[in-house]
């Protein structure tokens, strides 16, 4: 079982980082390149046969290899102020300075942003439009705040463009039924990865494998592989021992520590485990709906960080409820004031902390050991 | 009615507001826009505010609405499209219309006097034009705190003055001042005592209003309105930096700018995104930047001893 599981994820690893490097510089690769952010309706490109290369997640890949500082420096040194999200820095440092652990991606022949996560993106994507000198294409979202009929006719108008300039771009056609089928690729994946979280409060897994686990929802959600993959995976999971139920519940609230070797701060909670996280929610997207334009629409309309204040504060009370968790580690992201504000009327004990997923330098390792401690004496 | 607005992407045409430009506030929330903050704040602490309109573009401001979640005022976000299409026009003219009746119902009154409104707009912004395209020769703090004074009062009572102090300084270097909506003229006031000459401006507050394109009272206001939005200097945060850069390079020519000083709050990101390029730019063109960033902590003698230094290099 364990070697399956591990097959699969080793496959989906090598044909994502397939390209990396040898295309990097000049030669192009047999398919066009789209660099986009985390929430793309991607089902689009992959139905045009268009590449798609993730720069956050390569973020995260570059810091968990430790060497961020660098190039969060080299970035700086171009301009980009340290204040801005640090995926951005960190991966643009990586373009400037020529080198990075899995090498560079291959050059973009486009460049799609959506403003469905957070406002960050479309900015970093600008820049990167401005240095590479390639179309850029911002797809709007307006999310939960607007009118539904409203909003669907105004994000399928884009979808429709996109597609338009893909085909263009491409020199493929979108075949419909590929399209469809794809879009069940995706719900088939966030299915089987939704019932791998549900093990988290049970079982006794680190949430480091569920930090590093989503990333395949992310780079590869619409692809066969994937729920074909979780569904190893928790096959895997499901035969762990129970969680030790000695060691109090806790709500990671936030982002992971990409630079930290567990992803969290596994060293300040020796009598915790971590049954719940948010984050790992995030790209079980929604596509509901009758047909494709539709269901791409719910699906990217209505991610997390795009819905209303209130629904937010629900689903993540939904969400700390199913983990069992008895305190919440809430994190202030540094780079993602998106997530802010997030953590309120959780109705739990919870400590604050001051982080950056990337820049590990910026956490105050004492003052969160003392917080922890507060929240040891208030449980 | 008193609603506090954020930012000059709010439509002036549908009611008044008083635009926010600063407010001494307590609430301090950690690698956040102090703009943004103290804006929270003072919707939070001044009874004088009854409602609060600003515009999803950033993520301090996107978050606004979670903080004021429980301030019993009138609370209205509004989604700027980040794209300049024609789909985008149509949507913001919808939300316009959404907007108005989202005022109309929470304060039980009717806003009938869109097309008014936007007459006077029109007139404003025309008297603005004059001021803008006179400025080398009038002194650009006070030029900057009129237009300050005006955006805080009423649609009907904003009067553009025609008589501006003369520019304290003809003959000093010439440069622009660029960047996020000042929160007064103090700086303005430091470059013009180091003997700078500011002959133009990129702030929102000042060239979104006198780039605004004349709407049309015939056909659909509100399709209208809309498109004189998009079509006003657009700001970093609506997603078109080439249409930023080759606007502004043109200006910058046109008014022969041999400095820009780019001021930002601390935290505003699509500020921070936009300057690598800008400053790129301006090195291709030979134009000396300098770049400040408010932080709420630098005080004004070392903001001044930053631009005394620009001015000597100038």
């Amino acid at each position: 079982m364990a070697q399956l599981y591990l097959q699969l994820q080793a496959k989906l690893m090598r044909d994502y980082y397939r390209d990396f490097t040898k295309y990097a510089k000049g030669r192009k690769p047999e398919r066009k390149v789209a660099w986009v952010t985390a929430f793309t309706p991607v089902e689009i490109l992959e139905a045009l046969d268009i590449e798609y290369i993730y720069p956050e997640s390569y973020a995260a890949v570059i810091a968990a290899s430790g060497k961020e500082q660098d190039l969060l420096r080299e970035s700086e040194k171009g301009g980009l102020c340290r204040d801005c999200c640090a995926y951005s820095g960190c991966y643009n440092g990586a373009l400037s300075a020529g080198t990075a652990p899995r090498g560079l991606p291959p050059r973009p022949d486009v460049l799609i942003a959506t403003n469905n996560q957070c406002n960050t993106l479309p900015g970093w994507w600008n820049l990167l439009a401005q240095d590479y000198d390639v179309p850029l294409i911002v797809l709007d979202y307006p999310g939960e705040g607007a009118d539904r009929e409203q909003a669907f006719s105004y994000v399928t108008a884009q979808h429709r463009e996109l597609i338009a300039r893909m085909e263009e771009l491409s020199g493929n056609r979108l075949d419909d039924g590929r399209l469809e089928r794809l879009i069940q690729n995706s719900r088939d994946s966030v299915a089987a990865w939704k019932k791998v979280v549900g093990l988290l409060p049970e079982k006794d897994i680190e949430p480091t494998v569920l930090f590093d686990g989503i990333s395949y929802l992310i780079t590869s959600r619409c692809k066969p592989e994937t729920a074909e993959f979780y569904t190893a995976m928790y096959e895997y999971y499901a035969a762990s021992p129970e969680a030790d139920r000695g060691r109090k519940p806790v709500f990671w609230l936030g982002y992971p520590l990409w630079y930290h070797p567990q992803r969290y701060l596994k060293e300040l909670l020796p009598d915790y485990r971590v049954s719940g996280s948010n984050y790992v929610t995030w790209w079980s997207l929604d596509y509901d709906g009758d047909e494709p334009m539709e269901q791409l629409f719910t699906a990217y309309n209505y991610t997390f960080l795009n819905l209303s204040a209130e629904t937010k504060r629900r689903r993540l009370q939904d969400c700390i409820a199913a983990s069992g968790a008895e305190a919440a580690i809430s994190l202030r992201n540094k780079s993602c004031k998106c997530d802010f504000v997030s953590a309120r009327y959780i109705g739990l004990p919870q400590v604050e902390l001051e982080i950056d997923m990337i820049d590990r330098e910026y956490l105050d390792m004492d003052r969160a050991g003392e917080l922890m401690g507060i929240l040891r004496e208030i449980l | 009615m008193n609603i506090l607005s954020l930012s000059g992407l709010i439509p002036e045409q549908i009611c008044d507001t008083i635009r926010f430009f600063g407010y001494d506030g307590q609430q301090r929330i950690s690698h956040y826009c102090r703009y943004a903050s103290d804006y929270i704040s003072q919707i939070l602490e001044d009874p004088e505010i009854d409602g609060a309109v600003f515009p999803r573009t950033c993520d301090s401001s996107r978050t606004i609405a979670s903080y004021l979640e429980e301030c019993g005022k009138f609370v209205y976000s509004f989604h700027i499209p980040a794209r300049q299409d024609r789909a985008a026009v149509s949507y913001l003219a919808d939300s316009l219309r959404r907007y108005k009746t989202a005022v109309e119902q929470h304060y039980g009154t009717g806003l009938t006097d869109v097309m008014e409104r936007t007459s006077l707009v029109n007139e404003r912004n025309r008297a603005l034009r004059g001021s803008y395209e006179h400025l080398p020769e009038l002194s650009y703090s006070a030029y900057l705190d009129m237009v300050h004074g005006l955006l805080r009062k009423p649609l009907r009572e904003q009067r553009v003055s025609d008589d501006l102090p003369s520019c304290p300084c003809p003959d000093g270097p010439k440069v622009f001042v660029a960047g996020s909506t000042q929160t007064g003229s103090g700086i303005a006031r430091q470059i013009e005592a180091a003997g700078l000459h500011i002959v133009g401006d990129r702030l929102s507050e000042s060239h979104r209003l006198v780039s605004s394109p004349e709407i049309p009272l015939e056909g659909d206001i509100f399709e209208n309105i809309a498109l004189s939005m998009l079509s006003s200097m657009p700001s970093p945060s609506q997603d078109d930096f080439s249409r930023i850069l080759r606007e502004d390079r043109e200006e910058l020519l046109r008014r022969q700018a041999q400095g820009v000083i780019f001021i930002t709050q601390k935290y505003c990101e699509p500020y921070d995104y936009l300057f690598p390029t800008y400053r790129k730019m301006l090195d291709g063109l030979g134009i000396r930047s300098l770049r400040i960033t408010v932080s709420g902590s630098q005080s004004e003698n070392e903001t001044a001893l930053v631009v005394e230094t620009f001015a000597n290099m100038l």
